[in-house]
């Protein structure tokens, strides 16, 4: 019979399509907020000058905003396959109170309003009937904006809502998960921005806005950058100095323990500070590198916080698990 | 209205884990599953001045119990009677409640058929209790270290003892409200 993990206290019931999921659904849903945010800014996305329409600004983002819905759509799906009955995943919405259940209806509706807009950005020259209704652009460039902040704030929630877990359990985690979602969702949304199908709209400044917006981005993630950079040492370091010891054992696991490496190196210095000096020195360092290493970060975050689930021992517990037997379970079933 | 609730008399408990065993004959339990250990920090203390306690752990059935609130298919609920359970047929194993325990009383079943588990814990054996007899691991205790009964029932001897003496709860802090009772061993003195 195969080894089983049957010591409680150290056993991960949420493993890495948590993870991924957290990340991916940050992602996606700070990229639909960001979007719908420049489109509205630039209302009806339309840069003109006098009656004269210079460049499509919505377009710009179409790409990014359906590569935020199928990420979405990724994420849900990893949430499905983690449970232990995925066919029966439609179950979620059964509870009034379950913040999952909220997660699910605000994933939903975000895919929705987000596949939605980017219809607006197909080929002009395909003449589609709901092309000039620019108040359902609007709706859904707002929905967009609310769900996906929704999205980003409510993975934060859902982890920090829960008492057992004390390294969790604190208001500042859905600030750090909101920080890091658009931090990432801005570096992806510079990647992609401008490509298919916006080169369809063939205006006579889309690609010196596009670069113009591009460079706004890397603006944006260096600042969001130095945030998540503050808020990760001072989340960690409030752990360390917090009461609890559970969560400061947890704190030490980051500070010098297992998880320092990727910790200092991976995300401090390699995953932060490293774009942050990118997209101040610019060129290829700005365009490809950083925005990729912000990613990195984002995922590797969502990793190290799902697997810092420690639960505080009840005296006498751990030396209880820590004895129950490992290796014979043949002999534990041999009687049936 | 009936409460239920259980005593654990650490005075008696020697920690022979005849409980632990009767729970898992009683509810067939899968090797990996325990839904009530008996833990202690070992022999405490200095020679010849020494002692040793036992805590036998279970399900609180918490009067606010953060694993209901946060079951997505009402899987998780709540009786009347306070007994806190799992409907198998309801569970979709997202594992939310279990991450929500702060006292570990949850576990994921592995999988009987494919794509099929869910989560298990204690439910106060509450097919036996609701006909009038006791739990299976409070029958089995020969210590008689695990008391059960009616709470908001005066003449119950639960009753009478969380009343009477002082009792502990693990994790009160956490305003769970759990109803297990500990009186705790040498009188709570060391």
């Amino acid at each position: 019979m195969s080894h089983m993990n049957n010591n409680k206290l150290t056993k991960h019931y949420w493993v890495w399509p948590i993870a991924w999921y957290l990340f991916l659904g940050g992602l996606g849903g700070g990229i639909l907020c960001l979007s719908g945010l420049f489109d509205l800014i630039f209302r009806h996305g339309i840069i003109e000058a006098g009656s004269e329409p210079l460049a499509q600004v919505g377009a710009i983002f179409a790409l990014p905003v359906f590569i935020g819905v199928a990420l979405l759509g990724i994420g849900s799906f990893l949430l499905v396959f983690e449970l232990g009955q995925p066919l029966v995943f439609l179950r979620v919405f059964i509870s009034r109170t379950a913040i999952i259940k909220y997660g699910a209806c605000l994933l939903v509706l975000a895919m929705g309003f987000g596949f939605i807009y980017f219809l607006f950005f197909l080929p002009p020259e395909w003449n589609l009937f709901y092309y000039d209704w620019l108040w359902l652009r609007d709706v859904c460039c707002v929905l967009m904006m609310v769900f996906g902040v929704g999205i980003m704030v409510y993975t934060g929630v859902l982890l920090s809502s829960m008492k057992a877990k004390p390294f969790w359990n604190t208001p500042a985690l859905p600030v750090l998960f909101t920080v890091s979602a658009l931090s990432t969702a801005s570096a992806l949304m510079a990647l992609a921005a401008g490509l298919w199908p916006a080169t369809t709209f063939a205006l006579p400044h889309q690609v010196e806005v596009q670069h113009f917006l591009v460079e706004q981005l890397h603006v944006i993630d260096s600042v969001l950058v130095i945030v998540e950079i503050i808020v990760l040492i001072v989340y960690v370091l409030m752990m360390y100095g917090a009461g609890n010891v559970t969560a400061r054992t947890v704190a030490i696991k980051w500070l010098r323990g297992a998880f320092a490496v990727p910790f200092w190196g991976g995300m401090i210095l390699v995953g932060l500070f490293v774009p942050f000096v990118s997209y101040l020195t610019g060129g290829i360092m700005a365009t490809a590198v950083a925005p990729v290493l912000v990613l990195a970060t984002g995922l590797l975050l969502r990793f190290l916080i799902v697997y810092s689930d420690a639960r505080r021992p009840i005296p006498g517990e751990e030396r209880y698990w820590s004895r129950i037997p490992k290796g014979d379970e043949e002999f534990l079933s041999a009687w049936k | 209205m009936t409460r239920y609730a259980m005593v654990m008399d650490q005075r008696r408990c020697i920690g022979c884990q005849s409980c632990t065993v009767a729970c898992r004959t009683w509810n067939d339990l899968p090797d990996d599953i325990i839904y009530n250990p008996v833990v202690s920090e070992g022999v405490q203390g200095v020679f010849p001045d020494v002692h040793a306690t036992f805590t036998p752990l279970i399900c609180m059935h918490c009067d606010n119990p953060p694993c209901t609130i946060c079951c997505p298919c009402k899987a998780s609920q709540q009786d009347e009677d306070g007994i806190v359970w799992v409907d198998e047929a309801k569970c979709m194993a997202c594992k939310v409640c279990v991450n929500s325990c702060p006292y570990g009383a949850r576990d994921l079943s592995s999988y009987d058929r494919p794509l099929h588990s869910f989560v298990r814990k204690c439910n106060f054996c509450k097919d036996r209790v609701r006909e009038g007899e006791q739990p299976y691991c409070v029958m089995t205790c020969h210590q008689k270290a695990r008391i059960f009964g009616d709470l908001d029932d005066p003449q119950s001897e639960v009753s009478k003892l969380v009343n009477s003496l002082k009792v502990e709860r693990i994790f009160p802090e956490l305003n769970t409200d759990p109803h297990v009772f500990y009186i705790p061993d040498l009188g709570g003195h060391r």
